[in-house]
């Protein structure tokens, strides 16, 4: 699979980077906002997984090791991202992130 | 091989055009279809890199628990699960700010050798050997993290938490 240009997976990882941060931007919509923090977030973990089919041998593995537990991570962020969500329903009935002013001075 | 590059052009094409429609159709349930679409997309972007396991792992936490974990998030805060988003403009800044991030890294790629020399095969027991011992600690770490969330969690949507 090694035939495959290094411009073409590190620019659909940065085209993507860019959708997320985007989204991240402009949502004011607590679930879209997790949603773009994802996008963004796959966009890391293709190029670990780009570069370890690049690298080959130990190296490459490494790089799978450490997508692996990356999505790990993700899975962990959306479940508390949701408590979150859950938690600001309950305190102002709606989960636009324009209404959490709670922390502000 | 000219399928793979024809496959990957294909795949990235959607990936692109799933995560950007999913950040902007106005119903938050076809926003969970297509991202759900892109995961599936990107869990073929593994296969297609020889990376099988993590492919399925994709399948099975981002494509099946964090689809599924959304779309309970939406039903749980609405009173209706067909209710539409207020649409909201795209806004110059944002975009630009996007665009500007894009051709950033995009200019970045120069600084790499442009094409792979080294052959690399998938093998499972190298992989398993590879994430369980030489990366044992990070593992670990995950399993504490992801312990520690479950804890937040739950303290965050107990019941009584005024």
């Amino acid at each position: 699979m090694t035939d495959l240009p290094i411009v073409g997976f590190v620019g659909l990882s940065a085209a993507l980077l860019a959708v997320g941060l985007f989204g991240i931007l402009t949502r004011r919509n607590f679930i879209l906002l997790l949603i773009a923090i994802e996008i963004a977030m796959n966009a890391a973990i293709l190029n670990f997984v780009y570069f370890a089919a690049y690298a080959g041998g130990t190296p490459g593995l490494t790089g799978q090791s450490i997508a692996v537990v990356l999505v790990g991570f993700g899975a962990t962020e959306v479940a508390v991202g949701l408590a979150i969500v859950l938690a600001l329903n309950r305190l102002k009935g709606t989960i636009n992130v324009a209404r959490a002013t709670e922390l502000k001075l | 091989m000219i399928y793979e590059e024809i496959a990957f052009v294909l795949l990235a094409l959607v990936a692109i055009a799933t995560g950007v429609l999913a950040l902007l159709v106005r119903e938050l349930v076809h926003t969970i279809l297509w991202v759900a679409v892109f995961f599936v997309d990107l869990a073929a972007l593994y296969f297609l890199l020889d990376a099988p396991f993590l492919g399925v792992l994709q399948l099975g936490v981002y494509a099946g628990a964090v689809t599924v974990l959304l779309l309970f998030g939406i039903m749980v805060t609405r009173k209706r699960i067909f209710s539409q988003e207020a649409r909201i403009g795209i806004g110059a800044i944002p975009f630009g700010l996007a665009v500007v991030t894009f051709i950033f890294v995009v200019a970045a790629i120069g600084e790499f050798p442009q094409s792979s020399t080294t052959i690399y095969t998938y093998d499972p027991t190298a992989l398993s050997q590879n994430l369980f011992n030489v990366n044992g600690p990070w593992l670990l770490l995950l399993g504490l993290i992801m312990l520690v969330a479950v804890g937040g969690a739950i303290y965050l949507v107990r019941e009584g938490r005024e």
